[in-house]
Formats: structure tokens, sequence, C-alpha cells
């Protein structure tokens, strides 16, 4: 075998190494992304699992306890009316409110209230000001009020 | 003004398609006066691209509501230099900047008419395919001069987010780094156009690579510093897609930036490098196709839009067209290249470094990609985030920076296994003392305890070369020590100025490691004349205020710090309240020091006496920007050093007999 190829051989398997490695890690790692709807109608399947899922605010909901440190609030699909109530340790974060697009990480309960360990929110567009001809505040708002009937 | 804007827009696709048909026209029949009409477009296309830019500065500058871009990103309040950054906040401006700045490099490469090699005109092909790109799609679907039906009293305004000091330079220099592998690439190309087989076009593009990865490098970081003082969560990088589509290229182009020099010595690896600038190149267009397409979920990503397609289209058009390439020629590129002759040489460690890289770019893409590739698979979207690139980048960083300290004690061509003991071992024990000491004074942590040794071990093994090196100058010149440290830099600017890069990443990784492993946290709901503890830090909760600035109102708390008892000033955390923004927005306070970063967040209110804190200890976190400050100085002077690379060849084996 010529320098050349054997060097190849050691970086091959190298290479090999490398992605057991890669493929070891990934399922504990990773994080399941199913919807509202899937979580709350499957819960056994999903009791166990780190899993992330996204809906929108319902801005009434949000309790914070500032003594414990613990905000509970409920989030929903758009057009939906299954509410996901949501326990977190931690604080608020930024734009904590309105029509915006809250992303949770962490498991469902047994009593179904999904314990978070992350929580980040979404603007809809975020680094793009909203379209100045159509953006309302209050036609966004009243679309949300009629989602809640 | 609108005429003007978009006339020079049509105009850029006119000019460019002119000057490709000219290109191609004055190679076929190989006339200079087509070639000279062509080099005549690049520059008129520099101009018209200029006046566009310019313009778009204006009608920003002056609130020209009547302005879409303008509306949408700025209002009449905000302050001139966020007016005028507001050129890069979105997708339309973002892609005149892309090509303006390709425009001026263009310009740049065939404004001297002396300096004009053969290749030029093939070189020019390939950024003019460029150029009409974007130009197309700025006209046909993200065009920054289009008007408003009625012209509003008032804009928008930018985000808070982007109103901050790293906004005004971070897009600036990622970008200058992206469009800057369009050169090393388009004379790759052209090199195998031509069938030169030589090392020329990496000699003519060093220059441009380099300043392209100082840019990239300079990016991430101004991005990870503007993350760290804007976002509130304390971190710096979180391998968000966006930020992991930008430290892709830089990966390739640190490797590509070692193996040429394999091939500009030995002429080795052809292949490797073609293959390398390429994948880089790639990636710069793939970054950009991933923060417009909205493929993947992002906190960076631009709103959707069908700009994804374009570039999508564009990427895959270049890729093809560059494989087609190499595959033609890849017989000739294989007929002259040489094979390694020992295993235990620079070259194959270079290889290895190589290697590595190349496999933490993978690591980087698989993870990045891995919610469309599971969703593909199983159906499901798997997202990995955060704990995925720790465990998996951090053993290879390591590895990387393991490899960073022996490889400048290996000769070239077969190192002497003796000498390579030698030269490690004072570095080696310094490595060893510390790990002691850490464990001494009760340091908890092995993995930390081993990058922190490892990183030590690479400081001192950059800072013995330059000791023997000055000691070496010293005894053949008798000059004093500054003076023998500065001519030896400069009489081999490129190996010191690596070496001082390398140091630069020896300091960065100090401050990574420690603040990933040692990082502290408490968050605190607390009453007025409240005292918390956090590490050695007291802090005292004084009271809540309220004040007012540029229109926009201010709410901050009053905090006190005594550190291990001793008085240590005090600190204002805010939330503020823009004008344009439904909501406040954190501003973050830091009281850094050498060692640590005491790092308060505001969170939120109950009444006056009544607040939440969230605050964090993170070490090292300075050494971080200042460690990025040295790998612009190093690369600085591997830049201005290093003409040809015959005269360097002589001087290094002179160099290599002296130690």
């Amino acid at each position: 075998m010529s320098k050349n190829k054997k060097i190849m051989f050691g970086l091959s398997l190298a290479a090999v190494a490398i992605m057991i490695m890669f493929f070891s890690t990934m399922p504990s790692a990773g994080s399941k992304e199913v919807s509202i709807e899937e979580l709350m109608t499957k819960k056994d399947i999903y009791q166990d699992e780190y899993v992330l899922t996204q809906g929108l605010l319902k801005e009434d909901s949000i309790k914070w306890n500032a003594d414990k440190i613990e905000l509970k609030f409920e989030i929903f699909e758009e057009g939906k009316t299954k509410y996901l109530p949501i326990r977190y340790e931690g604080v608020k974060p930024d734009n904590f409110s309105d029509d915006v697009i809250v992303i949770v990480e962490g498991f469902l309960r047994e009593d179904g209230v999904f314990e978070a360990e992350k929580v980040q929110t979404k603007c809809p567009s975020k680094y793009e000001g909203e379209d100045p001809n159509n953006y309302d505040a209050g036609m966004h708002k009243k679309m949300n009020e009629n989602k809640q009937d | 003004m609108y005429l003007i804007g978009n006339i020079a827009l049509i105009l850029g696709i006119v000019i460019s398609l002119y000057s490709l048909a000219a290109n191609i026209v004055g190679l076929k029949r190989k006339d200079r006066r087509w070639l000279e009409s062509a080099r005549g477009g690049i520059m008129s296309l520099a101009f018209v691209t200029s006046i566009a830019a310019f313009l778009l500065f204006y009608i920003l500058g002056t609130s020209q509501f009547q302005y879409q871009y303008v509306a949408a990103y700025t209002n009449s309040q905000l302050p001139l230099i966020y007016k005028l950054a507001a050129f890069w906040a979105g997708n339309a401006g973002s892609l005149l900047l892309w090509t303006f700045l390709l425009s001026i490099y263009a310009a740049i490469i065939v404004f001297n008419k002396k300096k004009q090699n053969s290749m030029i005109p093939y070189v020019s092909i390939i950024l003019l395919l460029n150029m009409l790109f974007f130009y197309i799609v700025m006209v046909f679907n993200a065009n920054p001069f289009e008007m408003t039906d009625t012209i509003p009293a008032d804009g928008k305004g930018l985000n808070p987010m982007l109103q901050n000091p790293g906004m005004v330079i971070h897009p600036l220099t990622l970008y200058m780094g992206y469009v800057g592998l369009a050169v090393p690439f388009a004379y790759a190309i052209a090199a195998l156009l031509m069938k030169k087989m030589d090392a020329q076009w990496i000699k003519l593009t060093r220059r441009w690579t380099l300043t392209a990865w100082l840019f990239l490098t300079l990016g991430n970081i101004i991005g990870g510093w503007w993350a760290y003082l804007e976002l509130g969560w304390g971190g710096y990088w979180a391998w968000d897609p966006v930020e992991n589509a930008s430290f892709l290229p830089w990966l390739t182009v640190s490797a590509f930036l070692h193996s040429v020099m394999i091939q500009e010595r030995k002429g080795m690896l052809r292949t490797w490098n073609l293959s390398l600038i390429i994948l880089s190149y790639i990636l710069s267009l793939f970054g950009t196709f991933l923060v417009r397409s909205g493929i993947l979920t992002s906190v960076h990503a631009f709103g959707d839009s069908n700009l994804g397609t374009y570039f999508l289209v564009f990427m895959a058009f270049m890729m093809l067209f560059a494989i087609y390439v190499v595959a033609t020629r890849y017989q000739l590129i294989k007929k002259e290249s040489k094979p390694i002759e020992a295993y235990f040489s620079k070259e194959s460690s270079f290889l290895l470094n190589n290697f590595i890289l190349v496999a933490a770019a993978f690591a980087v893409f698989w993870g990045t990609m891995y919610p469309l590739i599971s969703e593909t698979i199983t159906g499901t979207k798997v997202n990995v985030g955060a704990p995925y690139f720790n465990k998996v980048m951090a053993p290879i960083m390591l590895a990387l920076i393991l490899l960073m300290a022996i490889c400048p004690l290996i000769a070239w061509q077969k190192a002497v296994f003796d000498r390579f003991i030698k030269n490690m071992l004072a570095p080696l024990l310094t490595a060893i003392a510390f790990a002691i000491i850490l464990v001494a004074i009760g340091v908890k942590g092995l993995y930390a305890i081993i990058g922190l040794t490892v990183t030590v071990f690479m400081f001192a093994v950059h800072l013995t070369e330059f000791w023997r090196g000055i000691c070496a100058r010293r005894k053949a010149t008798k000059e004093g020590f500054l003076k023998a440290a500065i001519q030896l830099t400069r009489k081999n600017q490129r190996r010191y100025g690596g070496y001082i890069v390398h140091i630069g990443i020896a300091i960065i990784a100090v401050g990574v490691i420690s603040s990933q492993a040692y990082s502290q946290e408490v968050m605190k709901t607390v009453n007025k004349g409240e005292t918390f503890k956090v590490g050695h830090y007291d802090l005292t909760f004084k009271n809540l205020a309220e004040t007012n600035k540029n229109g926009n109102g201010i709410v901050y708390a009053n905090l006190d710090i005594t550190y291990k008892g001793k008085d240590d000033g005090s600190i204002k955390p805010e939330k503020i309240f823009y004008a344009t923004w439904p909501e406040p927005s954190t501003e973050v306070a830091i009281k850094s020091n050498w060692k640590e970063d005491l790092y308060v967040v505001l969170s939120s209110w109950e009444s006056k006496d009544k607040v939440t804190f969230v605050v964090k200890i993170n070490p090292f976190v300075s050494w971080i920007w200042a460690g990025g400050i040295i790998m612009l100085i190093g690369t600085a002077i591997a830049l201005l050093g290093g003409k040809t690379t015959s005269s360097l060849r002589v001087k290094s084996q002179q160099a290599g007999g002296q130690k």
C-alpha cells in the first residue's frame, strides 16, 4: 500500500468514528416537533418524550408568580380551540403578549400540563417590519377574539 | 429619484449581459478590443451600482417615506446612523449591498491594466454571472426602490433588536466575507477553464481569500457580541441555523487557507483545494438561501418570500457548473499531483487539520439540516439543538486545538522525532503544571479542565516558537529583544501572522470553555432594599425609575453591588419602550472585568418596589472579544506580508536551519 493510500485509510476510519458519534448523540440531543393537536390527542405516545411544539399565546391565560419565578400560560393552534396548558420555571421572555408565536420545549406530564424547559417567542416576521399596508393591530385582536369563541 | 434607482438596476442587467457577451466574443475571436470593452463594462457596472447604493443611503437618510423600503425599516425619530444602517435591515437592501460589494470587487480586479493577465476575462465572466443574478432578483422580486401607494406620515421604525452598534457592522462584515469568496472561486474556475494546473490562481487570490476569511471571522464574532449584548439570554452563540450558515464557510475557508500552503510549496492536493473553494463559495450562497427561504425555523430569518427559490436555482446552477468543470479536467489535475512523502511531516499534519475542519463543517451542516432530513425519512421533524452541537463539536474542537499545538513543531517533508519531542517538552510541562494548579485550587469539571489544559499547551507552543525565533535572531544580529521580535515577524509575516491568529484562537477558547462550563445564573424577585447573592457578588435593589431618551421611554432599576464584601459601584439594567414597537425590549447591563462579566437583566416588575431580575456570572467572556482582536491583528500581519512564495521558501529553509 502506498503512503497516500494508508493515510486515506486512516482518515476514513476516523470519518467512520465521527459518523458514529453523530448518530449516537442524535436521539438524546434532539426534540421531536409535533403539533399541539397531535400532542393532546396522542398523550400516551409522547408521555416521556422531549418534544417541541408551538402555538399562539392566549393572553388572558398568563399567570405569573413572581415569588416562585413560575410562569403558567396556554397556547393554541391557529383556528383550533384546544388549549395546551404550560408550566415553566423561569421568567417571561421579551414580546410575551398578544398573538405572538410561542415555541416551547419540554415534557408532557400525565395530568396534561406541559412542563416546559425552554420558552421562546417568535414574531411572525422578526426582522421584517410589518407590511404597513396590511397590518392593523385592531384587526389582529379581533381575529383572536373570534378564534376564542 | 425613483427613475434613477430603477434605471440603475435595469442598466445593471443590461451592462452585465453586454459585458458577458463581450468577454465571450473576445475570448472566441482572441480580440483584445472586445475584452477591453468588457473591462469598461465592469467599471461602469461598479459606477451604476454605486449610484443605486448611494441613492438608497440618501433616501434612507432623508426619510423619504414614499419608498416602501424606507417606510418599512425607519421612522423619522431614528438616529441617523440607524437610518443608514437600515440599508441592510431588509431583503431588498441587503441584496443591493451584496451586489454593490461584488461590483466593487470586480472593478478592483479589472482596474489595473498592468496587472492584467490571461485569466481576467474568465474571472470576470464568473463574477458577471453572479452580478447578473443579483440584479435580476432585485428588479423582479426585491426592488429597494419600490414606492408605497400612499405616503405614510411616518415609517414603521427599525426593530429594536437591530438598534445596536453590532447591527451597523455585523451584517456588513459578514457580507464582505461572503462576497469575497466569489473571487477565489472565480479564479479557480478560470484556471480550470484555461487548463492551467499550476498554483497561480492560489497565489493571485491569497489576499482575497484571507481578507474574506478575516471578514467572516469578524462577522461571526461581532454577531456573537451583538447577541450577547442585545438578546438578553446571556449567551453569544445558540447554534441557530442562520449562525451555522455563516460558520460553515468559515470552517471550510480555514481548511483551505492551510491546504493551499501545501499546494504552493509542494504541488499536492490540487483537487482537494479546488473542491474546498468551490464548497466554500456554494456554502456562502447556501447561507444566503437559508436566511431567505424560511425552510428552517430561525429567529434570524427574514420573512417568508419566494426569494429562496431564486437562490436555490442559482446555487444548483453554480454547483453543477463547477462540478462539470472539475470533472472534465480531472485527469489533468490528477496527472500533476504529487503524493505525500512521509506520515510524520507538516504535509500530513495539515491534511489532518483539513480533515478535522471539514468534519466539523459536516457536523454543523448535518445538525442544521437534520430537521429536514428526519422529516423526509421518518415523517417527524426532529430538531437538534445546542446539546447536539456542543456534544459533537467539543471533541472536534479539542482535537483541532491539540493539532494546532503540535503542528508548528513538525517540520516540512520529514520531521525528526527527537527534535519534535525536545521542542514540545517545555510547553507540555507548562500545560501539566497548569492543570495541577487548576485541580489544586479546587476547579471542578473534567472536560473543561482538559480543554483548558490543551489550550494552554497550544498557547505555550506558540509562545516558545516566538521565543526561539527571537533568540536565534538575537544571536545572529545582536539586536535588542523588541527589535528582534519585530524584525522576526516582519521577515516572515505569513508564518508569524498565522501564529498570532492561533494565539487569538487560544484566547477565545479560554473564554468559550470557561463561560460554557462555569457560568452561574440566578433568577430572583426582590423587594426594595433587599439584597441577594450571586457568586461573590451581593446585589441590593435600590429603586425602579423612569426616564426618556430619543423619544423612547426607559424603565431602569438601580442596583448596588459589592464584590467579596467590598463596594463595587452600581448597575442599571433597563427596559426600553420604543414608540414604534408594541413591546418593551430588554437592555442588559454588564459589568466586565478581566475574569468575568456580571450580566444583569431587568425581567419584569409587579410594582415599583417588587422586581424580578435574572443575573448571570459569565467567566472570561471578554476574552472572546479580545481574542477576536488578536486574530484581526494576526491576519492583518499575514495579509501585508508574503509577496512571493519562492523568496519565502528560501527564507524559511534558512530559518529552519537555524533551529
